[in-house]
């Protein structure tokens, strides 16, 4: 197995773990109204959006080599 | 001469605390703005060029760039679990997350030390070299003051500074970390995807 290999799948799953934690996080923020929740719900969609990129690229569908 | 701390009902803490948030949020969007200027700038030079990267620039290595920021975004994540368990006034595990965001976020920074010491280019060599080491070196410099915060923070709570019902500190702590996280998708994505 060379690194880059190694290096894919380490993204790929680690994407998909961390994707479920912050899903999870925005669930169970969703009812709060206060400022700072609203604030953490938009970080929370956005660090989803951040591991579905590398989840993209850790499947070879995006990114430059 | 010695400071004592004012003891100030819940009714004007709150107030205060309303007046600290908002503070700290314009602070957020100030930096944002700081951010967005490089990045337009970024933007503005990659339109210009008709090969991006200019010929005879290597891009950095894109897979350990997505570990890294794997390792950033989980701190994210263990970062509001922390956050919750304080809430939730379980201390040992809010310890625990704490130290899970100190130690993925040094982990982070050793690995832009170590693609920074293996890159070809320089912050001089060219317009591609500037635009990534100015805009990841801000991007490191505020992981590496967020590391400094959350270990205060930590060391706070620990002396007994917050309780259940007052803990801006921490709030602000949380949402300094959310956002280095955030700035971290727009650059993955500007430098090594797009």
């Amino acid at each position: 197995m060379t690194g880059a290999i190694l290096l894919r799948i380490l993204a790929g799953a680690g994407a998909l773990v961390v994707a479920f934690f912050a899903l999870k996080a925005l669930y169970e923020e969703w009812p709060k109204s206060a400022l700072e929740d609203q604030v953490t719900k938009i970080m929370m969609a956005l660090l989803t959006l951040g591991c579905a990129i590398v989840f993209t690229v850790a499947i070879g569908m995006a990114g430059r080599i | 001469m010695a400071t004592h701390a004012i003891s100030i009902g819940d009714a004007e803490y709150q107030e205060v605390r309303s007046h600290r948030l908002l503070g700290f949020l314009f602070f957020l969007i100030s930096d944002t703005i700081i951010f967005s200027s490089f990045i337009f700038s970024y933007l503005y030079d990659r339109s210009a060029s008709a090969v991006w990267p200019p010929l005879g620039i290597e891009r950095p290595g894109l897979y350990l760039a997505a570990v890294n920021s794997i390792v950033l975004f989980g701190s994210g994540v263990t970062m509001h679990l922390a956050m919750e368990a304080w809430r939730h006034a379980n201390r040992s595990r809010f310890a625990g997350f704490m130290i899970a965001t100190i130690v993925l976020g040094v982990g982070f920074l050793s690995g832009q030390a170590y693609e920074y010491t293996h890159l070809h280019d320089t912050w001089w060599g060219s317009v591609f070299g500037a635009s990534f080491f100015t805009l990841t070196g801000l991007h490191g410099f505020h992981v590496f003051i967020g590391v400094i915060f959350l270990i205060t923070v930590l060391l706070q709570t620990r002396r007994g500074v917050y309780d259940q019902s007052r803990y801006f500190g921490l709030t602000a702590a949380t949402l300094y970390w959310h956002f280095v996280d955030v700035i971290w998708v727009a650059l993955f994505f500007l430098f090594y995807v797009y």
